[in-house]
């Protein structure tokens, strides 16, 4: 059975040969190549070699299309910054409260500033990959791009102070966002990860979530879908108990789910029964952990998600960068070597 | 506590500025005095919030309008900050070298503020020897950093050697923000790591609560 037929697998709840294990390796295939960040982040053709030589290095089971998360706000004209061994910031935000978001132009993924090096990127890693191994594009929620195009305490502000206006932010976001996943599901994505961290319940009450954000989510990944995408997979990181029983609902197959997210929970909740779960590997521990303890997690998860089915063993967030190689290798080799364990 | 002093802690809990602004003037103007708007006022609210934080009620939208709220009624009885009433201390705060996602320290600081303490804040992608040299010129009780970012880690790990070559060893280090947090205090270096925002403000009142025996 190969990657992509075990990720279809899983998130139709069928039976396959092991559980898939997928690393969020973006910027770390980089320097597990001996290749820079800045590189890595600059030219579309750099990371797809880079995603390429980590997935015949570490044989997880999906690659990302994925450079960094400034792209939107620089193909709208934000000021970025550039850093040595760091990822790109958003050092000027891209719009202001009083901007007329109804009328602003949604970026084209094909001109727009670093867009098309990611249409690039996806290109190469479904001609790298065939219809092998799953290629994941992103991009980032409505309100994750909200809080980026006017700036965290500004988007949040005006959130409570006028909420129409709010809406039509968050109405903007979403069409640019729904734009770049369908440009990557053009050039050659499989499916598209919905990166939404500013949705959790830790930064706005499930209630905005439910009311404003779910919808715009739901539209997105109808979209996605009707595109021919192989699912649609939402990423909420953080305590998102309050929140991860409506993903489903929302049209998304796999939800992600973190460390701060008590698995045994979701084992016994009726709203996440259709929803494939990825997670939950401490990120951190990646890099400050020993081997022996990121397979012990891994074959916890494993044990602990068996039964039910529909499990993706991952990270639950980006890997980042810095991370031991061989504690990725570990939580894959957990996961390749399952059912001779079972 | 009055009625208006109640009026102004719900007002300040559900993030209401301009009500709490209004109850401000009110009191202003029937004579309560400034400190007693703080302790009898501010410092329920805050606790309040902290209790409501700590039943993981909370998120950073309404923490981020309620201390909004906190700060307007401060600036508007204390439009100095060199004014305010008995400061507890200071406390440095800083987002160090790396890592300029400083919206976690902004909350710490309101915070901090609300809770009396004078801040000094260093700002985003801020040098080791920037936040030594506050320390030792606000004479600080302690530093908090705050770090999104895991790349930011070993200047966190170097800021306690530094502090102590600086003569500084006895300032305690907090650490907080979504990488930081992940991580143990031993293996940061510093002296606590801050789950919450409120989580820092507890444990520098049970360091206070320690000295006074």
């Amino acid at each position: 059975m190969d990657s992509l037929e075990r990720v279809r697998r899983t998130l139709a709840f069928q039976p396959c040969d092991r559980p898939p294990v997928i690393a969020q390796v973006f910027a770390h295939a980089a320097l597990a190549s001996g290749r820079s960040l800045e590189d890595y982040v600059s030219s579309g053709s750099v990371a797809a070699a880079c995603q390429l030589e980590a997935l015949a290095h570490y044989r997880y089971d999906a690659v990302f299309s994925v450079l960094d998360l400034t792209l939107e706000a620089e193909a709208l004209g934000g000021g970025i910054q550039a850093r040595p061994g760091l990822y790109p910031a958003v050092i000027r935000s891209p719009c202001h409260p009083d901007d007329d978001f109804a009328r602003l132009p949604v970026p084209d993924p094909k001109a727009a500033g670093r867009l098309p090096r990611v249409l690039e990127m996806a290109t190469l890693l479904r001609r790298g990959c065939g219809d092998e191994v799953a290629v994941v594009g992103l991009v980032q929620g409505p309100m994750t791009l909200a809080v980026q195009f006017l700036g965290m305490e500004r988007a949040l502000y005006l959130a409570a102070d006028d909420p129409d206006r709010f809406v039509q932010l968050l109405d903007y976001a979403a069409r640019v966002a729904k734009a770049f996943g369908l440009a990557q599901l053009a050039a050659g994505a499989h499916l598209v990860l919905v990166f939404e961290p500013a949705g959790c319940p830790e930064v706005v009450p499930p209630a905005l979530f439910r009311e404003l954000i779910g919808p715009l989510l739901a539209g997105m990944f109808t979209a996605f879908e009707q595109a021919g995408a192989l699912g649609n997979w939402l990423h909420i990181a953080g305590r998102t108990e309050a929140i991860l029983p409506r993903y489903a609902g929302l049209g998304a197959d796999i939800g992600c789910f973190d460390y701060c997210v008590d698995p045994r929970v979701l084992l016994d909740s009726a709203g996440t029964r259709r929803l494939a779960l990825a997670g939950n590997v401490k990120p951190l521990s990646f890099v400050t952990e020993s081997t022996s303890v990121i397979e012990r997690e891994s074959i916890h998860l494993l044990r602990l998600f068996d039964p039910r089915g529909g499990f993706i063993l991952s990270s639950g967030c980006e890997i980042p960068p810095e991370a031991r190689e061989a504690n990725v290798a570990a939580m894959v080799r957990a996961a390749r070597d399952w059912r001779g364990q079972t | 506590m009055t009625a208006d002093l109640e009026s102004l802690v719900q007002a300040l809990t559900d993030g209401e500025r301009e009500r709490s602004l209004e109850v401000v003037a009110a009191l202003v103007s029937g004579g309560t005095r400034a400190l007693d708007i703080i302790t009898a006022g501010v410092e329920p609210a805050m606790a309040a919030l902290d209790r409501k934080c700590t039943a993981e009620q909370f998120n950073l939208l309404e923490i981020m309008l309620a201390g909004r709220a906190v700060m307007a009624v401060i600036r508007r009885l204390f439009p100095e900050e060199a004014a305010l009433p008995t400061p507890r201390g200071s406390v440095v705060v800083a987002v160090l070298e790396g890592d300029i996602h400083d919206i976690g320290k902004a909350i710490v600081k309101v915070l901090l503020q609300g809770s009396r303490f004078r801040v000094i804040d260093c700002g985003k992608d801020a040098s080791t020897a920037a936040v030594i040299a506050a320390a030792a010129q606000s004479g600080a009780e302690a530093i908090c950093v705050s770090g999104l970012i895991s790349s930011v880690i070993p200047q966190v790990r170097g800021l306690k050697p530094a502090l102590a070559q600086a003569g500084l060893a006895h300032v305690p280090v907090l650490a907080g923000g979504a990488a930081l947090k992940q991580c143990e205090a031993s293996a940061l270096n510093v002296d606590h790591v801050c789950q919450t925002a409120f989580d820092a403000i507890a444990y520098l009142n049970s360091l206070a609560e320690a000295r006074r025996g």
